[in-house]
């Protein structure tokens, strides 16, 4: 098992999560790195990705597990032919399954535009929101961190079970602060296979 | 110039499918701008645009001659509404370059119905749309090519010059004399006027298709830029043959493509191969009119197997099904079998030169259903020159007869056969070129006689829209005059008329109005001594030849395959299959 982690910048933020998976499907095969198959009527590769990202965010912390036997550079062969701004950061070999979707439980992001006082949400002890269907949830549990650094607002949130998405986020931040998120980016994730 | 993409970050964020906008695809050329910069331009959305190979070759032999050849596809609604907000002119995927700062703009043609999409592009470009609108301004040259370039006529008034027939080299040579003449002046018209497959219409003169005599040798890309967002025919694809030995006399493609040019088995597997390895794609497509007809199949299937990596699984579209292939179809895990008899009867069958009987076609679906198959599609055409009550009827007679056939064989599954009944449309370059399309008040009744047709029950039925054909039979065959209908319907809003949710009747009705002509002139029966629009085009299969077909038509007679016997369409000089070239 090879698991790996990957950007997704340069405008490959624009692809979808079933596209982004069809092109790292066929990186393989161009690299000739040979990953197994399911079996069954129409095989499909053995490729695991995390959880898909919002369409438009970038990222250099996106992970991924194939099932391969594969041995030699990884990251050098994959970045030869990979498409534009789907390129492999580093990458381990493991045994287990690291499954990134089920094991990554928070993510962490930049962004820039949103200047408040972070003290005043984290000093909070409930943020209610109504979402578009009606329903209401508490997300501040789901905001595990929040700092201002290099002018740029630092955060973490949970995802999975817990999930939160940045650019909502991002929307409910200025709705109650003012600004204009810009430049959202997704730097880390953190989970027990993560690198 | 180029657009800044970082500027269109929020529309971007904001549109259906933003990679079809953003370009970088994996295996684009890594393009600079040369001393002619050409962009080809797609009138259809980019899932489609990018899997057509026409465009394809027409980019590898300009770049092959050291040009610079960019992509541009038609943006839908949500887009083109954002740029024309944002000021921003449409823009080619590859540099991002505004078009209009290109030397040559290149339509591909497909099918009547995306006209209106080229105006929208050049709107959207901030390019006067027609040709008397440019006089004089520095703005690039519009080019169309493509099948529907056989009868350029209702396009004349938008566009400078017009590619008829095969695109390997002729766009190519334009470039060269463009770069002689140091840009579009008159001599550089008068020059390209002169090329077998260059028609100028500004200068109205006759022009000869152009022909590549040697396929297998003709420039071919080994790699495709790979689409950032699935396209409709997402894979490699490779060209068998161009051309089709059958003559079907509705088939337009079946005459312009003459003569039949085939790939070697050595060149395609080649060919199949290095698109797998720089594409990562996991199937190949055989490409042809009719790809069963390629005379050494069994081999090129022996090789391409022997070759290809192993999960690469092969396509074969349109093909008559024998036992070999069924056999192959196998393990190429298809679970739908394809056929196009087009007609319901024999008697009509024999009209259009289909040469396909009911029993090969109950065979195959038999032998279909014995490897596994519990899926029919059939293809058929309402509205054929002599069709009766009686022929639509025999539509169902076929389906309730493969329903007995799967019925015998005692499957569990239950089967699944699916009817599409597009209407006639007579094509120039046809022996029904004279004909009438029937109207829509009539289709309509025959449509309503299949849906209510007791044998239709259980099958999936879906017919055209009456108007859209009407549509493309008058644009078809139209003359000069329709350029101003265009230009009206263009402007009350007209685009992607081929899609059903898309189309808007009332504005093209308003335009014909408003142009003061009837679209009923053009779908009417033409007299055969009647000077039609497209005479003036040479392609190659003579007119005589069309008319003897016709009579043939009308007396039932069969020609059968150019394989069987050449049967004198007026090519054989430059035909291989008639011994013309070596």
């Amino acid at each position: 098992m090879i698991a790996f982690r990957y950007t997704k910048t340069d405008g490959a933020e624009y692809l979808s999560h079933l596209d982004l998976m069809r092109h790292i499907d066929r990186t393989m095969r161009r690299a000739g790195i040979k990953t197994a198959f399911t079996e069954g009527f129409s095989p499909h590769p053995k490729i695991y990705m995390n959880n898909p990202l919002g369409l438009g965010i970038r990222s250099v912390a996106e992970y991924c597990s194939v099932e391969s036997a594969f041995d030699g550079d990884f990251k050098t062969l994959f970045n030869a032919h990979s498409p534009r701004g789907i390129k492999c950061l580093g990458f381990i070999v493991t045994e287990e399954n690291p499954n990134y979707a089920y094991t990554i439980e928070s993510c962490t992001y930049t962004v820039e535009g949103l200047d408040f006082d972070a003290r005043d949400l984290l000093d909070r002890d409930e943020l209610v929101i109504t979402d578009k269907r009606g329903r209401t949830a508490d997300i501040r549990r789901r905001i595990y961190g929040l700092e201002h650094e290099d002018g740029k607002l630092r955060f973490t949130l949970g995802c999975g079970q817990n999930n939160l998405r940045p650019d909502l986020f991002c929307e409910i931040i200025e709705s109650m602060y003012g600004g204009k998120a810009e430049n959202l980016l997704k730097i880390a994730a953190h989970g027990k296979f993560t690198f | 110039m180029t657009v800044n993409m970082e500027r269109l970050r929020a529309l971007l964020l904001r549109v259906e499918k933003p990679s079809r906008y953003t370009g970088g695809e994996f295996g684009a050329p890594d393009l600079k701008e040369s001393a002619f910069n050409f962009c080809i331009c797609f009138p259809d959305l980019y899932e489609v645009g990018m899997s057509n190979l026409g465009i394809k070759i027409v980019a590898q032999s300009l770049l092959n001659r050291g040009h610079c050849a960019d992509y541009c596809f038609t943006p839908y609604k949500d887009f083109g509404a954002g740029l024309k907000e944002a000021g921003v002119p449409l823009y080619s995927l590859g540099l991002k370059k505004p078009l209009n700062e290109f030397d040559m703009l290149g339509f591909s043609m497909q099918f009547e119905l995306s006209y209106t999409n080229m105006l929208y592009m050049l709107d959207l470009a901030g390019i006067p749309l027609t040709r008397e609108a440019r006089k004089g301004g520095n703005w690039p040259v519009i080019a169309v090519g493509g099948p529907c370039a056989v009868n350029p006529e209702p396009l004349a008034d938008f566009v400078d010059i017009v590619f008829v027939g095969d695109g390997e080299s002729v766009d190519a040579d334009v470039a060269d004399v463009y770069l002689k003449h140091g840009g579009a002046t008159k001599e550089f018209y008068e020059e390209i006027s002169r090329l077998d497959g260059v028609y100028v219409p500004a200068l109205e003169h006759k022009v000869k298709k152009a022909i590549i005599a040697d396929l297998d040798g003709a420039v071919f890309p080994d790699g495709f830029a790979v689409p950032n967002c699935e396209s409709v025919h997402d894979r490699a694809v490779i060209e068998v043959m161009r051309g089709c030995y059958r003559g079907c006399r509705f088939c337009q493609a079946g005459f312009i493509y003459r003569p039949v040019r085939q790939r070697s088995v050595k060149t395609l597997t080649g060919q199949a191969c290095s698109l797998i390895a720089n594409t990562g794609y996991d199937e190949v497509s055989l490409n042809s009119l009719s790809t069963g007809d390629y005379p050494d199949l069994r081999g090129l299937l022996k090789s391409l197997k022997e070759n290809l990596p192993e999960n690469v699984t092969l396509a074969l579209p349109s093909l008559r099904v024998d036992s070999f292939a069924g056999e192959f179809a196998q393990n190429a895990r298809r679970i739908s079998l394809t056929f196009a008899p087009e007609a319901g009867s024999q008697r009509l069958r024999d009209v259009i030169n289909k040469d396909i009987t009911e029993d090969e076609i109950l065979k195959a679906a038999e032998s279909a259903f014995d490897t596994g198959y519990s899926s029919v599609k059939l293809y058929f055409m309402l509205g054929l020159p002599t069709e009766t009550d009686e022929d639509v009827e025999g539509i169902g007679r076929i389906c309730a007869l493969i329903k007995g056939c799967y019925k015998r064989k005692k499957r569990q599954k239950p089967l699944r056969i699916s009817v599409s009944c597009s209407t006639f449309i007579p094509k120039p370059f046809t022996p029904f070129q004279w004909e009438a399309q029937v109207d829509e008040t009539e289709i309509v009744r025959r449509q309503q006689l299949l849906v209510k047709s007791p044998h239709m029950k259980g099958v999936i039925l879906s017919w055209s829209d009456d108007f859209t054909a009407k549509l493309e039979a008058v644009l078809a065959r139209g003359d000069r005059r329709l350029g101003k209908v265009l230009l009206y319907a263009y402007e009350n809003g007209c685009i992607f008329d081929g899609w059903s949710r898309e189309l808007n009747k009332e504005g093209w009705l308003s335009a014909f109005e408003r142009a003061g002509i009837s679209a009923d002139e053009y779908t009417r029966a033409r007299d055969e001594n009647e000077v039609l629009p497209w005479d003036f085009i040479d392609i190659g299969v003579s007119k005589k030849f069309f008319l003897e077909e016709r009579r043939k038509a009308y007396a039932g007679e069969v020609t059968g395959s150019c394989l069987a016997s050449c049967k004198g369409c007026g090519m054989q000089k430059v035909c291989p299959a008639a011994g013309g070239v070596k």
